[in-house]
């Protein structure tokens, strides 16, 4: 369960004549277990900041942020880092990686956090990698020179490897072609039925409505207009 | 769970001139602190202060090794030796200043192993093979002197040599900084391996934001010898706070 309550979230640029953005004032939105939330609206309206201060990149002003009950409390970043490893994922837009690591080891990794059987660990990752048609002979490759949608299936790959009780999902299909976006869908789909409370940005109707989402016009809610 | 390492209030003057002051840190097992700033504003000196390399004024060090909390500015000096052979680590920039030259990479590794009382010659030669495998050296070079390595094989000697008997704490002072990016690249593979595979706790200081980025779950931003922000590492990078870390921040070239 993700909650947000009375939010407050706004940016001061110190060294751009302290100039004040406020995105959002009195901000609340609530997402249960096997629900998909899409957040809608053109691009600047804070679709990605909500994401960014559920997984505790952004701080926030004032409000509260409830993740499974746990508090978003930047005071005590060892409570953030330890909601990262059990709780939430975040599938994010690009794919941001040490350079020369093999593609399955980067798959590999967040599974690694909880179960140190590298052999079942592997096996796990062959498995997604081959359901998202990451061909074979990529695996042992860094995915820096991947095409974009290979780029973002090995980021999908690495979010959804694991069962995580709350998943942020930023534009996981926006380079795919219509083949593997079926099947990004399917696994999040997948991830629902198992209980998951997931928020997401979908950039296009077709997969907002194949995921049976709740839609939130952000627009309607946003400041930064 | 309990902070293996907290540092507070901690002070270190040169003559008038500060050199850190009123710096805090709290390390918690499996973690790693990264310590940002422009040159001159003190990353290095805070970070010998917290590793015996330098004395600080005043301030507060405790370590937890498992069984008790130490005073590490209180403890005697033949104690502080002990910890600093066993329990704590130091990796610096230069892999010169880390390692003896006229010693065999071999002979470098089994040092630490050899001050904390190992004598029989199978078992260390085993560890240094093992080592020499985990930071990719050929097993060939065991005898060989450090001065017939690269840049970038010393560095790793220099991790092998430091974590060979498994420290709790291990402080690095730029461990990328002289090394060309492809090799940077191997280093921070390497490095980010170890932390999960050996749990390590890490205080690691840089001024490349890409490196901490990559490796550090706690960042500590440093201006003038003071903490100006710090908290959670891409919490601090993606939406910083502070004047100076938005100024730092925004400076970064993109590639």
């Amino acid at each position: 369960m993700i909650e947000l309550n009375k939010i407050t979230k706004k940016f001061t640029l110190h060294n751009q004549g302290k100039t004040n953005i406020l995105v959002f004032n009195n901000l609340n939105l609530k997402i249960n277990p096997g629900e998909i939330v899409a957040l809608t609206g053109p691009s600047g309206v804070g679709k990605s900041s909500i994401l960014k201060m559920i997984y505790g990149n952004y701080v926030f002003q004032s409000g509260q942020i409830k993740i499974n009950n746990h508090n978003i409390d930047h005071k005590y970043p060892r409570n953030i880092i330890e909601l990262r490893k059990n709780i939430i994922g975040y599938v994010s837009q690009f794919l941001r990686v040490i350079p020369r690591v093999p593609t399955i080891e980067i798959v590999m990794e967040p599974l690694l956090e909880i179960n140190s059987d590298q052999d079942e660990v592997r096996e796990k990752a062959e498995k997604i990698l081959l359901k998202l048609n990451i061909d074979k002979n990529l695996w042992n490759l860094s995915p820096l020179t991947f095409s974009g949608g290979e780029q973002q299936r090995v980021n999908v790959a690495r979010g959804l490897i694991r069962n995580y009780p709350c998943l942020l999902l930023d534009e996981p299909t926006a380079s795919l072609d219509s083949v593997n976006k079926d099947i990004v869908l399917n696994l999040i789909n997948e991830k629902k039925d198992s209980g998951s409370s997931i928020i997401g940005i979908f950039h296009d109707e077709y997969s907002r409505k194949y995921l049976n989402a709740r839609e939130i016009d952000i627009t309607k809610i946003s400041n930064a207009k | 769970m309990q902070p293996i390492l907290s540092v507070h209030n901690l002070n270190k003057y040169y003559g008038n001139q500060v050199g850190c002051k009123n710096m805090n840190l709290t390390l918690y097992p499996g973690e790693v602190v990264g310590v940002v700033g422009e040159s001159g504003s003190g990353k290095t000196t805070f970070i010998n202060s917290i590793s015996g390399n330098l004395i600080p004024d005043s301030g507060k060090i405790l370590i937890e090794t498992g069984n008790e909390t130490i005073d590490f500015l209180e403890i005697s000096e033949s104690l502080k030796r002990l910890l600093i052979r066993t329990e704590l680590a130091f990796v610096h920039q230069n892999p010169r200043d880390g390692l003896r030259l006229d010693v065999s990479a071999g002979g470098n590794i089994s040092e630490r192993l050899m001050s904390i009382g190992q004598r029989n010659y199978g078992n260390i030669r085993q560890t240094i093979f093992k080592w020499l495998d985990k930071v990719e050296i050929d097993k060939s070079r065991v005898d060989d002197f450090p001065r017939t390595f690269s840049g970038g094989m010393l560095q790793r000697l220099q991790i092998a040599k430091n974590l060979v008997t498994s420290p709790k704490i291990i402080f690095m002072d730029e461990p990328t900084g002289g090394l060309d990016v492809s090799v940077q690249a191997k280093i921070l593979d390497l490095l980010r391996k170890l932390v999960r595979e050996l749990n390590l706790s890490v205080v690691i200081v840089s001024h490349d934001l890409a490196v901490i980025r990559l490796l550090a779950d706690k960042i500590i931003v440093m201006k003038n010898g003071e903490a100006v922000e710090s908290g959670l590492c891409d919490q601090v990078l993606d939406d910083p706070q502070h004047s100076y870390t938005q100024l730092l921040v925004s400076s970064v070239l993109q590639v």
